[in-house]
């Protein structure tokens, strides 16, 4: 679950970031937007523990392309720091959601067809 | 036939290799040195960022920083919103994620990721490469870290190639049985009894080829 907690780290980052990275206002609507896409991304990424909504880590995907996508194309070039952090922190949520929950084991329908125990590292 | 007649070993050899291209002995050199490009890039990019002051460079001393500010680096850094560094950063990292991702079978049971992975340091190992050995001429001076990073991508290449050319092997393999449907269930790492029947046979024949037919039924009871 390595990939979860990743994103969970990432998205505190995006929350925290506001602050650290001085945007022009703290409440103003940047931040908002980066507030919300971290709640989302920390839904996603508890979801993902619980068996029926174990693919939640495709709206953490939504929001990586929504955050890197908006940042790249209504930032003024060069981008402020705010906005190069959406993008990169949108790029690294999408880079990391696609690796699946338990990726270091055969895919769960395969598993029956695998002799030694999924999880052995060699 | 039976699941247990096709149980898969994870630690089978992958044709034409005599070893298992997906063994972590195989893919912890490749994030190791994924990462090392990756902390090398963003050192660089905090140069570009303004967020240190200077860069080392033992060979070409202060020919590092003009590269790193030159036109060609802004007017990429305008284009694509973050220093090029930290996109390379950016594709190290991608390296050594994907790298870790998947089983030690993961050329069968999990193809996509392979290739994502291969598509990851192949393909954009060579631009990266080109690019920077292009820098002497467009430039007209060198940096001694991009040159490094250079060689890493290089190196991730012929570390990894072996892992994607029998992942392809066997991706072509599953495309001449001539079932889509199949062969697309297999990409996206559905395993089915039929399957499995594949991923044992591709071995067990390739090995067959090898030893010229004998002990193949014990090769193929094996994987």
């Amino acid at each position: 679950m390595w990939p979860r907690v990743t994103e969970l780290m990432l998205a505190v980052w995006l929350a925290a970031s506001p602050f650290l990275l001085r945007a022009p206002d703290s409440s103003g609507s940047e931040a908002i937007q980066a507030y919300v896409c971290a709640l989302i991304v920390v839904i996603a990424s508890c979801l993902a523990y619980w068996p029926p909504t174990r693919h939640s880590r495709a709206l953490t995907a939504a929001v990586g392309l929504w955050l890197a996508s908006r940042a790249y194309v209504i930032s003024p070039h060069p981008a402020p720091a705010m906005m190069q952090n959406e993008f990169l922190v949108g790029l690294l949520l999408l880079m990391f959601a696609v690796v699946p929950n338990e990726a270091e084991s055969p895919p769960r329908s395969w598993r029956r067809f695998v002799e030694t125990a999924p999880n052995r590292t060699r | 036939m039976s699941v247990k007649q096709h149980a898969l070993d994870l630690d089978a050899v992958s044709p034409p290799f005599p070893y298992n291209v997906s063994a972590w002995r195989q893919r912890i050199p490749i994030c190791v040195l994924a990462s090392v490009g990756c902390l090398t890039a963003v050192y660089m990019g905090l140069f570009q960022w303004g967020l240190i002051n200077s860069v080392w460079d033992p060979v070409f001393g202060q020919q590092s920083e003009k590269v790193l500010r030159s036109e060609t680096s802004l007017a990429m850094e305008r284009w694509m919103l973050v220093p090029d560094a930290i996109l390379g950063a950016f594709a190290y990292l991608g390296d050594a994620i994907y790298g870790l991702s998947g089983s030690t079978r993961r050329w069968q049971l999990r193809p996509w990721m392979t290739i994502l992975f291969g598509l990851d340091v192949i393909p954009l190992g060579v631009v990266s490469a080109v690019l920077v050995f292009m820098q002497g001429a467009v430039v007209g001076y060198w940096c001694f870290l991009c040159i490094f990073t250079a060689f890493i991508s290089l190196a991730l290449i012929y570390f990894a190639y072996d892992e994607v050319w029998a992942c392809v092997r066997f991706l072509y393999a599953i495309w001449r049985e001539g079932d889509r449907k199949l062969f697309w269930q297999i990409f996206w790492g559905f395993g089915s009894g039929r399957a499995a029947e594949l991923a044992s046979e591709t071995i067990a024949q390739s090995q067959l080829l090898d030893t010229g037919g004998e002990g193949g039924a014990h090769v193929a009871a094996r994987n």
